[in-house]
């Protein structure tokens, strides 16, 4: 930064900028590209599901009527999930209220938003901690992926020679092609596994943000990073919003 | 949106719980409609009505694309509808699949592979723990 810029701004805008407000669109234009960036790969995974559920619909209806997803966990993720949405919101808000001019009012404003982002970070915690549960009773009762799949209530047949799986074992011993409850499994744990991941990310970004705001950093004029994190934190939000129904509700 | 000044827009507090409580009603709705028993496709329709009816309430509101610039909400319009495109075209060529290919296309090759396979019978299912019977 040269010193002759210095004087007219503020030190927290770039010099390549010539306001905030200019800084502050390209920040949330940059966001968006890579929100809608990772809209479009979520789509990929979503698209498996379109293309799983086209070819095992009757796989999906089984998990379904075997109960093999917790509908209370998930339904309580979800309102885990849309609260902390709230908090982080509420966050971004108290960011906005903080006053350019250093005072009460904007300390006021800047611990009601560290202590939002404490709050929404918790929150997160508590998802993946619910997560955890759903996940240790699956690698317990055997209801995993591909080929670690052995759930002794719905087994796979396993053909010896070439190592595929050829489909599912029903009354008799005889294989059932159309039954494929190791692909449901794969899609569950690679949808709500990368989603899970967005989540400890989204911890660690919003903790960023509460330790920053420590450091009396943000105020109205300089908020593209809470913002920013919000957008994402809510993204994360609107994906579990179709993952929720898809994996846990719909027959 | 046409701030001339650097002041945030700050959507009252109301907008915001009025949201939250939105979002908290329709997910009762839509795991209430779960234990109805309707037909699969139905269910998935109904499911993702709702879905959509909360992702638009974050975003607009949330996300604060109802008071962000054009050509973000563009952006983000843009993604939905090239998303819609890649599962629609993609629905088509799997719904086609059968009836240009007989028999790659369907179970019937794999399923004339296992006529005559028996798994032994320690691989058969067992009694789930939770059945009543």
């Amino acid at each position: 930064m040269s010193s002759e810029h210095a004087h007219h701004h503020p030190h927290y805008q770039a010099h390549h900028f010539h306001t905030m407000e200019q800084q502050n669109s390209s920040n949330k234009l940059g966001m968006w590209a890579f929100l809608v960036q990772e809209l479009l790969f979520f789509s990929g995974l979503f698209m498996a599901y379109i293309a799983t559920r086209y070819f095992y619909g009757e796989t999906f209806t089984e998990v379904q009527e075997r109960n093999l997803l917790s509908i209370p966990m998930g339904f309580t993720n979800t309102i885990v999930l849309l609260t902390s949405s709230l908090t982080m919101a509420l966050a971004v808000r108290e960011a906005q209220l903080i006053p350019t001019l250093e005072n009460d009012e904007s300390k006021k404003h800047r611990k009601n938003m560290m202590v939002l982002l404490v709050v929404t970070a918790v929150l997160a915690c508590v998802f993946l901690v619910i997560k955890y549960f759903e996940y240790s009773h699956k690698l317990h009762v055997g209801t995993l992926p591909g080929h670690f799949y052995n759930f002794a209530e719905w087994p796979v047949y396993k053909d010896e020679s070439t190592g595929r799986i050829l489909g599912a074992i029903r009354e008799g011993g005889i294989i059932d092609v159309e039954s494929a409850p190791h692909i449901f499994f794969s899609l569950y744990f690679v949808m709500t596994g990368t989603h899970g991941l967005h989540v400890v990310i989204g911890v660690g970004v919003i903790l960023w943000l509460a330790l920053r705001a420590k450091r009396g950093e943000f105020n109205q004029e300089n908020y593209s990073a809470v913002e920013n994190v919000g957008l994402y934190w809510h993204l994360v939000d609107l994906i579990w919003i179709f993952l929720f129904p898809l994996m846990y509700l719909v027959q | 949106m046409g701030h001339s000044h650097s002041e945030p827009h700050v959507t009252p507090l109301s907008i915001y719980y009025g949201v939250f409580g939105t979002l908290i009603v329709l997910t009762f709705i839509t795991v209430g409609v779960s234990y109805l028993g309707l037909p699969s496709t139905l269910s998935v329709i109904v499911a993702m009505a709702v879905a959509s009816v909360k992702a638009f309430f974050v975003a607009n509101w949330f996300m604060h694309l109802n008071h962000d610039s054009k050509f973000n909400v563009y952006l983000f319009l843009a993604s939905l509808w090239f998303i819609g495109i890649f599962f629609i075209f993609t629905t088509f060529d799997l719904a086609s699949r059968d009836s240009i290919m007989k028999h790659s296309g369907t179970f019937e090759a794999r399923k004339a592979n296992v006529e005559k396979i028996i798994a032994p019978k320690d691989q058969w299912p067992v009694a789930s723990e939770t059945a009543s019977h």
